[in-house]
């Protein structure tokens, strides 16, 4: 069975800058981009190609580093080096800024929406994640401030269906963290990385965690409760030997199964789950490659979570570039 | 080494893996001496930095040292902070003193101790005491070892309690002048004090009492009246005050409470619950088999030999003070009991005064850095409701300080912090005005209630941490 990863358009997304991350609408219609121009742009198909549809400006004094897409596709958050988080109201075609949440103390790295929709996570280089709760106001409250971490904390991800979250670190850890008594508790830590563990991703059922690093390993991680009801995952699968650099972001597609990588050796990767294999320790194998996806590093890969096969890429060249990704007989 | 302040100074910090040996960007003064321009800098065998100047002869240069002052004044890291701290406020401090006095013929210092009832509950606990049998068997340990007086800052705390509802009730009768009177921030917990000052700085400062802490009330108290009292100077007097926080160090190196004249602190030195546990343990002793010693009544809020303590919370009952007393005072209501109404969370709560549906008092204690954030975040957006707020760092306030005895092995944090609770609300409440021992103090010491003395001698000041933004904090 051979398969491939074709470019299906390259978009010049943030000219002179870097882009950092790309996010898809929930119904994959809408591509979110932000960058070291600190603006934000939205996508949107047009005929065969996207375009730029609006450009959301004035909302950050520094680099967007994140944006995340609500559940409901109503609301997009930025989180900025400029310690702010934005929450951006879509209105008809157009965004406005809703409300700007403050008190991560420098850096705010990461941000995602529970899938409840009513629970935001935000985490910063000062080694904090936050959770805030919106009501039905729109009005957002800091529920927790969790420091379980040594160092900046690169990035948070929650599980598909459980208000569970995870976080990555520069202190080479990921973090579990649930509510407990009212307030939110570091209930795992994941050790295995040799270096920064850069990004997360659940798989569609919320029971794996892949984890990518600087030591240039992807890490497959398997929920296994004890039996007094802690929780712990434990490392099923390391992916090591394809990535030639740091591993920046990585990417499970909620359709197909595939693992998409982000490389520092200005590559995409896309990795398929052996469906032979024994489930308690899966074999991945490398699918397929773009070995210059871009002329710089690979910052993010996101699958669209309508559309089975369409990836997008970007990169501190600015671009974003829209893959397909396809299983040939 | 994990840091031991608590939550919210630990998120201020930005680089607390950094010692000030390693990476301190606070600029250093040093004694500038005249000399030649030209010299060689020699490393000797002993790692000492040795000027060699160009006729060969050789000068030691002296180390560039940070002080804790230097540290709480810098807007970069805390745990420079800590590594000072623990130079120069610690049990072997303490214990140093002591022998010292013990190996001179004449006495060098006089000890003063000065316990907090929540240091002493949580000691209780940890030995199956009663508060007021641990305070007396820590009153009888501490003597042992050649402390002078053991005090108690439940004593203290009352000067703190009247100070805090006479100065709310003074802010809510000009709020409509000064839009910064109210609402009025509690101040007696230090983590909080530290993190506004350095993050919020000038917009939440106008808001936060100026009334001393009970640790500081405590070392106007011993270091002003009792020094007099006793025809010694300030600095012949070693202060110690026992905490349930470890914040309270660096409340007690602050310049505001440093006596210029007589070059002393008005708290020497703050040692933690755990602190005094472990000096326990160094002596391989338990407060068990200590004989209790009969009390201190200096100094000390008690009635026979039990301890006193006050209504309202465990962090030292602000919000249940100032409310009965401004009820009382502005409306003329009197309350007998007050209803707490949980929100968000069991450390975020609210008591109300309404009369005729009308809201006259609206109180709120907010503890821990997630109910901070909010409160803050809701003043900035001028949201919020409240006349009052008692404020404390830690979640579930000071009995459950950083500073408390840790946990044994297998023990349930939570209920040990239970236990805690317990042992101090076991104590019987003393109302403020019952205590005539404080009423003659501000008489005697203080000559009128609400004077001049009393404001310099039993309030304090705030100061914004400007962010440092020259090149050397860039970090790339």
């Amino acid at each position: 069975m051979k398969q491939n990863l074709t470019l299906v358009q390259r978009l010049n997304a943030h000219p002179d800058s870097r882009c950092w991350f790309v996010s898809w609408s929930p119904t994959g219609t809408l591509l979110a981009s932000c960058g070291g121009d600190k603006a934000i742009r939205i996508w949107g198909r047009e005929g065969d190609s996207w375009i730029c549809k609006s450009v959301l400006q004035d909302g950050h004094q520094r680099t967007v580093r994140r944006v995340a897409w609500s559940p409901c596709g109503n609301y997009l958050a930025s989180a900025s080096f400029d310690a702010t988080t934005c929450i951006w109201k879509k209105k008809n075609d157009e965004f406005e800024s809703l409300t700007v949440l403050e008190g991560h103390e420098n850096e705010v790295k990461s941000v995602a929406w529970a899938p409840s929709g009513n629970l935001l996570a935000t985490c910063s280089r000062d080694k904090s994640v936050w959770v805030w709760e919106v009501d039905e106001e729109d009005e957002y409250e800091c529920v927790t401030v969790v420091n379980s971490h040594t160092q900046d904390v690169k990035n948070i991800v929650w599980h598909p269906t459980q208000e569970l979250l995870a976080s990555a670190s520069y202190d080479n850890n990921v973090c579990i963290y649930k509510e407990e008594d009212d307030d939110w508790e570091c209930r795992a830590t994941l050790q295995g990385h040799t270096s920064t563990v850069w990004s997360l991703a659940f798989d569609a059922t919320g029971q794996r965690l892949a984890s990518c690093s600087d030591d240039r390993t992807v890490k497959i991680w398997k929920e296994s409760p004890l039996e007094s009801g802690d929780l712990s995952w434990k490392c099923v699968c390391t992916l090591s030997g394809y990535h030639g650099r740091t591993v920046y972001d990585v990417a499970w597609c909620r359709l197909t199964g595939a693992l998409a990588t982000a490389c520092g050796d200005d590559a995409v990767r896309v990795f398929k789950e052996d469906e032979t294999a024994d489930p308690k320790q899966p074999v991945f194998s490398l699918a397929a490659q773009a070995t210059k996806a871009h002329s710089q590093d690979v910052n993010c890969v996101a699958w669209n979570p309508k559309e089975a096969g369409l990836l997008a890429s970007c990169s501190d060249d600015g671009e974003i570039a829209i893959w397909r990704f396809q299983e040939e007989d | 080494m994990a840091s031991q302040f608590s939550g919210v100074l630990q998120l201020t910090d930005l680089d607390d893996f950094i010692t000030p040996s390693q990476e301190c960007v606070k600029p250093v003064k040093v004694e500038k001496k005249h000399g030649k321009s030209v010299a060689r800098i020699q490393i000797e065998d002993d790692g000492s930095y040795v000027q060699v100047n160009q006729d060969g002869g050789k000068q030691k240069l002296e180390k560039a040292k940070i002080t804790l002052n230097d540290c709480l004044a810098c807007s970069g890291c805390i745990t420079s902070a800590e590594s000072v701290l623990i130079s120069q406020q610690s049990h072997e401090e303490l214990l140093k003193v002591l022998r010292n006095n013990e190996s001179s013929d004449t006495e060098q210092k006089v000890v003063v101790v000065s316990v907090s009832p929540q240091s002493r509950a949580s000691l209780a606990a940890r030995f199956e005491l009663s508060s007021s049998e641990a305070g007396r068997r820590l009153t009888s340990f501490f003597k042992g070892l050649g402390v002078r007086h053991v005090f108690d800052t439940s004593f203290s705390r009352t000067f703190s309690l009247l100070e805090s509802q006479r100065e709310f009730v003074e802010r809510f009768q000009r709020k409509e002048q000064d839009g910064k009177s109210l609402p009025m921030l509690t101040s007696a917990c230090p983590g909080w004090i530290c993190y506004a000052e350095k993050t919020h700085g000038e917009f939440i400062l106008p808001y936060i009492s100026t009334t001393r802490s009970p640790q500081q009330m405590m070392g106007s108290l011993v270091k002003c009246y009792f020094a007099e009292q006793q025809g010694l100077s300030p600095e012949q007097i070693y202060h110690v005050a026992v905490m349930p926080c470890f914040d309270k160090k660096l409340e007690a190196s602050r310049s505001d409470f440093y006596l210029n004249e007589a070059e002393t602190r008005e708290v020497d030195c703050v040692i933690t619950s755990g602190e005094v546990q472990k000096m326990l343990e160094e002596k391989n002793m338990s407060l068990n088999d200590v004989e209790p010693a009969p009390l201190d009544t200096m100094f000390s809020s008690v009635s026979g030999d039990e301890f006193l303590s006050h209504s309202g919370s465990g962090s030292g009952g602000y919000l249940h003070h100032a409310f009965t007393y401004a009820a009382k005072q502005l409306f003329g209501e009197e309350v007998k009991e007050l209803t707490y109404k949980t929100l968000r969370n069991k450390d975020f709560q609210e008591v109300t005064l309404e009369k005729d549906g009308v809201v006259l008092l609206s109180f709120a204690s907010t503890y821990g850095f997630r109910n901070i954030q909010n409160l803050v975040q809701k003043l900035k957006r001028g949201k919020s409701p409240y006349h009052f707020v008692e404020v404390m760092a830690c979640p579930s306030g000071c009995l459950n300080g950083g500073g408390q005895v840790k946990p044994l092995p297998g023990q349930n944090p939570k209920e040990l912090l239970q236990k805690v609770e317990e042992l101090y609300t076991a104590e019987r409440p003393l109302s403020l005005e019952d205590d005539t021992r404080v009423a003659e103090l501000y008489q005697s010491w203080l000559h009128s209630v609400g004077g001049e003395r009393a404001k310099e001698l039993l309030h304090t000041r705030y100061h914004t941490v400007e962010k440092m933004t020259n090149g050397l904090t860039m970090k790339w």
